[in-house]
């Protein structure tokens, strides 16, 4: 059993990326009202028609209150004692030649391991920073021009392609869809926006790293992914924060369309400040992610490896349009401290011969509670469609909670759902069995805890696994006794 | 839409027509349910619980409550398979129809009413102490109208060899009846029954039943509870089965559902001591006009219990059915076991099902899982079958028996067991 | 018996069998081998009806009909059986009633009397003793949770009981041990008579000592390249089908 050595070890085995970046920023006072949205637009120097949208947005985000369905407790949120924008000084306005770039936020990313200078950067990896409110850097981006790759922030896309933002942005997740999508639509500061071409296959791996750095700011940024007809793209989406005692929001929407034979990629290691080992602090993730396979024979497929924030709230779905589109979810949660996660996806089964693969591997450790809530629709014209979903927990100690709640809407008879859940825990037999080979206790926590979570790495692109495999270790270090 | 105006009119027209209790206590339990149901919510789609269940068209229509013993009983009472026989009409126990004259003395059984009015401090004691009436606008309902039902008691060590069977029949006539009774099953320390339900038309077509069962088993007491839910096609029925399960008792319910035009079957099983088994099985089938709804709950609230809950559909023409189960493993509940399975099958192009197996598990030391299944017959079964010269009706029958058996085989009285299988062929036989 | 002309078979869109020309006289025993992928289970579920095998071209004769147009019950009632590679279990589904089902309904359609449970239970016992089938297996689900070797004893139970013109013996030897293999032919062997046909698929020479086949084909890219007697198999175990799809090729 577990002496309270090592669930002290435990609690405190560090978070890697709780630094401060001194630099100087400018941000906005706290508070919310039609005032802040114009400020954020006029700030970005947005037309007439973006900032309709952002005001359309909050007058309806007035009229919603925020949902309480989830398995989460926390304080309520001030909305007023949040600030909505923050942007290092020196970042200016929009993008720049990375010589133009602080050296502060350079030295940031090298610290955080995302070099931006693109001699030093990971091999076929281009990476958009985020810093608070807004995109510092965008790297390789004349090399993906090349291949008609468009990747850039969003704020730059507004400007630049107004045609491919206006037709898509919204159209998978609406103003109106929940109360933290309509605040991002009303108040999203930067984010990502992405263009694959017909029939191009984007010739390296696209990134975004984001960072909250200052603090009592949220950050809301919007990410848009669209793959026209053919073509393919996978996307790495990388979160950090500084380690501060007072919760702060994030509160995001990404967006992905992807057209006929077209497959999207889109994998997450999420790292925010998960809070001290009082539960003081940390980052709530209230996010809406969701992708349209539009066109036949499209794919979309989710990957995420959740181990930081206080409160994790997110489905990334899809919504599987097209005959013949496969909607896949991978998803590994882990929550300790105190850490709260309630996630997983839904997949409405639209077209015919539709197909949707669930796979949760949620850990609890501490005090930590997990929550797999997942929706499987198949419509009355999904013919032939396919689920099939399997759900694992795994508990690390007696305090932590292990919650599964699928909901399951069967209209058509030649559709085809099967749902498992387990719960287990480390036994002391396979713990023994590993001991008496040789393994410290440690060694064999976290082989087996990796071999829990396996299908779900095996997903992620090479460099990314090996970060969330070693990201796991540190997070479950000394967890078992 | 339910509005609060629909919920409280409705439930308050009813409340109007209640009658007299037949004792001041239980005037006191009734009129404090009776008070709970203007704060209640609606019980519409935004609840979890009533999510898949539209209950509209029922509040919208209206029935008399049943206050007294119905005279008499026009139609015919079916064949008992056991000797001790109880009759209930609208809700009501007849002692003239039924006979428990071979029951052992020291058992108590038959009419709740009938015991409180003789001032019984046993039912005093536990009536209204395992449900909690503020759980839904139904329950509440039940308990601010309670008048009879079934009274069981068994004292400590007795056995009894031959089920008890009851019989909930319905009189029928111009204005739809609300029947509800409300029953009270005490078994105390190592006492042992088999009790079988049957909930039939009788002579009614357009009804409403609403039940309300409180279990408690002492340490060590063994309960089969069989029920055969096989109501009038446009009748509602609802059923709410509460257990309060002592130290190594044992539970095993199945209920076989056919009936009915919106059926809901609730369980509610809490262990409150070490070393209690649950078994929960339900047997459903659903055709045009027709919702079978099945709700459970089964909290694991100490260590070292175990539970199985098992449940299959057949679905066909426009049937619908829900299934919403919940296993709660408490903090410090260890070595819980608890395994929850639903498994449906469509055999008809416009059925439909909705499903919603959930955990929620405060303890690590436990074995949980839960399993669901929704989709048609395998074709290589069929094809298997025609291959050995079955016809495809045939073939499709038999793996419809096939699927029901893992059901049906659990019930250990071979009559019944007979009797079920002959009901779920006339089901089948009317594809 | 079985007559098959030019038979083109497509499976999800891709053609199986190409050309496929067979002769199965009556009291034959024939044996078809060939490698992996060569279209050999096809050929045994399109004898035996089974949905999503589109035949495109051919025919097949069946004791003067046209098997083609049949449903599978209408095949089995005339008498063709398939054993299959991979028995389907049937979760529920009481293996005795199951059995009389099925042999009732062949009787029937033979236009012959039902067997009554007392007369349909000494039939099965008999019938379980020469297939070796323990009879605890006949209480139980149709092959659910039965060994491999248990599951192709049923499929031989059957056999014996249905009592078919043409049976199709597809890879009985898939899975087995000796002493299983030899249980299992010695009940194919029982049912060897004038009157009936059998149909062995097989990739490996072995089910061939134990029963022995009048004649071999070797089946290979959906057409049978070469037919031959027993000695045909004796060659190939020794070469493989290396040299027979070369000479192919060549020619």
């Amino acid at each position: 059993m577990s002496t309270q050595r090592e669930l002290d070890d435990l609690v405190k085995a560090g978070y890697e990326h709780g630094f401060v970046t001194e630099v100087e920023s400018e941000t906005l006072p706290p508070g919310l009202n039609e005032d802040t949205i114009r400020f954020i637009s006029a700030k970005k120097n947005e037309p007439e028609w973006m900032l309709e949208y952002r005001l359309k947005a909050y007058r309806h985000w007035l009229t919603l209150e925020e949902p309480d369905w989830a398995h989460l407790q926390h304080d309520p949120i001030d909305y007023q004692a949040i600030s909505y924008y923050s942007a290092p000084k020196k970042a200016g306005d929009g993008p720049k030649s990375l010589d133009e770039v602080d050296p502060e936020l350079i030295e940031t990313y090298n610290k955080l391991g995302i070099p931006l200078e693109e001699q030093k950067a990971l091999a076929g990896v281009a990476v958009d920073a985020v810093f608070d409110s807004v995109s510092v850097a965008t790297t390789f981006r004349e090399e993906l021009a090349k291949a008609g790759v468009i990747f850039c922030s969003i704020s730059e896309a507004v400007h630049e392609y107004p045609e491919l933002v206006k037709k898509y942005l919204g159209s998978v997740v609406p103003h109106t869809d929940n109360f933290f999508a309509c605040l991002n639509a009303a108040v999203f500061s930067d984010g990502t926006f992405v263009y694959i071409p017909e029939g191009v296959r984007c010739p390296m791996e696209l990134s975004t790293y984001f960072r909250i750095n200052e603090a009592k700011t949220g950050q809301f940024e919007r990410t848009l992914i669209v793959a026209d007809k053919g073509a393919y793209v996978s996307y790495l989406e990388g979160c950090t924060a500084p380690m501060r005692d007072e919760n702060q929001l994030h509160a995001a929407v990404v967006e992905l369309i992807a057209l006929e034979d077209a497959k999207i990629k889109y994998s997450t290691v999420q790292n925010w400040y998960p809070g001290d080992e009082k539960g003081r602090g940390g980052i709530y993730n209230f996010v809406t992610k969701r992708g349209d396979c539009r066109g036949d024979r499209s794919h979309i497929s989710w990957t995420q490896v959740e181990t930081g924030s206080a409160i994790t709230w997110k489905y990334p779905s899809c919504i599987l349009s097209g005959d013949d589109s496969v909607g896949e979810f991978y998803s590994v949660a882990v929550t300790r401290g105190y850490q709260q996660a309630d996630t997983g996806t839904k997949m409405y089964h639209i077209g015919r011969n539709t197909r949707s693969t669930i796979v949760s591997k949620g850990i609890s450790a501490a005090h930590g509670q997990n929550a797999y809530r997942g929706l499987v629709r198949m419509g009355p014209k999904a013919e032939n469609a396919r689920n099939h979903t399997q759900c694992d927990s795994l508990l690390i100690g007696d305090q932590c909670g292990a919650h599964t709640f699928p909901y399951i809407e069967v209209r058509n008879p030649t559709a085809k759902v099967e749902h498992e859940a387990t719960t287990s825990k480390i036994s002391e037999d396979q713990l023994f069995y590993c001991r008496q080979r040789g393994l410290s206790e440690e060694d064999a926590v976290s082989m087996i805890v990796n071999g829990f979570c396996k299908e779900v790495f095996n997903e992620l692109p090479m460099e990314f696994a090996v970060e969330a495999r070693k990201l796991l270790n540190i997070t479950l270090e000394g967890a078992v006794g | 839409m339910i509005t609060a105006e629909l919920q409280k009119g409705w439930a308050k027209s009813l409340l109007e027509a209640a009658g007299s209790a037949p004792a001041p206590w239980l005037e006191e339990l009734r009129s404090s349910a009776g008070a709970l149901i203007d704060g209640l919510p609606l019980v519409n789609r935004k609840q979890e619980a009533w999510r898949y269940t539209n209950v509209e068209p029922l509040l919208k229509e209206s029935f008399q409550p049943v206050v007294e013993r119905p005279s008499g009983y026009p139609g015919e009472v079916p064949e008992a398979i056991t000797p001790h026989r109880l009759v209930f009409v609208d809700g009501w126990f007849m002692p003239e129809l039924s006979d428990t004259a071979l029951l052992p003395e020291e058992v108590t059984c038959g009419s709740l009413n009938d015991a409180i009015a003789a001032g019984d401090e046993r039912v005093k004691n536990r009536l209204g102490s395992v449900a909690d009436p503020g759980e839904h606008l139904f329950t509440a309902l039940n308990t601010a109208l309670v008048n009879d039902g079934l009274f069981l008691h068994l004292p400590a060590g007795v056995k009894l060899e031959s089920p008890v069977e009851l019989f909930w029949l319905n009189s029928g006539g111009e204005t739809p009846l609300l029947a509800q009774p409300r029953n009270l099953v005490i078994l105390e320390p190592g006492a042992e029954a088999v009790l079988v339900e049957h909930h039939l038309p009788g002579e009614g077509e357009r009804y409403l039943h609403n039940g309300l069962t409180e279990i408690v088993l002492d340490p060590g007491a063994k309960l089969d509870h069989y029920r055969v839910q096989d109501e009038s096609e446009q009748a509602w029925h609802f059923s709410r089965i509460v257990l309060d399960q002592g130290s190594d008792s044992r539970y095993h319910g199945i209920t076989l559902a056919f009936g009915g035009h919106l059926a809901r079957t609730e369980y509610n099983g809490l262990f409150t001591a070490e070393g209690a088994h649950c078994t929960l099985r339900g047997l459903y089938t659903v055709g045009d006009d027709q919702l079978q709804d099945f709700h459970l709950d089964v909290r694991h609230d100490v260590p070292h219990c175990s539970s199985r809950e098992q449940f299959k559909g057949l679905l066909y023409g426009k049937g619908r059915a829900v299934f919403d189960g919940r296993i709660l493993v408490a903090k410090d509940a260890q070595k819980s076991d608890a395994e929850l399975t639903n498994d449906n099958l469509l055999l008809t192009r416009n059925a439909e099902v909705d499903t919603k197996p959930q955990l929620e598990i405060y303890a690590d030391d436990v074995k949980a899982s839960h399993g669901t299944t929704v989709g048609q017959l395998e074709a290589n079964q069929v094809f298997y079958l025609r291959a050995r010269g079955i016809d495809e009706q045939k073939a499709v029958h038999m793996l419809c028996e096939g699927f029901a058996a893992e059901i049906i085989e659990h019930i250990h009285l071979e009559t019944l067991r007979e009797q079920a299988l002959a009901r779920l062929r006339q089901t089948l036989g009317n594809l | 018996m079985l007559t098959i002309k030019n038979l083109h078979v497509n499976v999800d869109g891709k053609e199986i069998l190409r050309g496929l020309d067979l002769e199965i006289g009556t009291g034959e025993v024939h044996a078809i081998m060939g490698p992996n992928g060569s279209g050999k289970s096809t050929l045994s579920y399109v004898l035996a009806g089974r949905d999503g095998y589109e035949v495109t071209e051919g025919e097949v004769i069946f004791a003067g009909k046209n098997l083609l147009e049949m449903e599978p019950e209408e095949r089995a009632w005339a008498g063709i059986f398939l054993a299959m590679q991979y028995p389907v279990e049937l979760p529920g589904v009481n293996n005795m009633s199951f059995l009389r089902e099925s042999v009732n309904a062949v009787r029937r359609a033979r236009g012959e009397e039902e067997l009554d449970a007392i007369a349909f239970m000494k039939l099965v016992r008999e019938r379980a003793e020469l297939v070796k089938l323990p009879e605890k297996l006949l209480k139980r689900s149709v092959n659910a949770g039965f060994s491999g070797g248990e599951k192709k004893r049923n499929e031989i139970l059957q056999m014996a009981l249905l009592e078919p013109k043409l049976t199709i013996l597809d890879e009985i030897d898939s899975g087995l041990d000796i002493d299983a293999l030899r249980t299992v032919a010695e009940g194919v062997n029982a049912l060897r008579s004038p009157e009936r046909s059998f149909l062995m698929i097989t990739h490996y020479q072995r089910l061939l000592d134990y029963i022995e086949p009048d004649h071999i084909h070797v089946l290979a890219h959906g057409r049978i390249v070469r037919s031959g007697g027993k000695e045909l198999a004796l060659e190939l175990e020794e070469k493989g089908y290396g040299w027979i799809l070369e000479e192919e090729a060549a020619a």
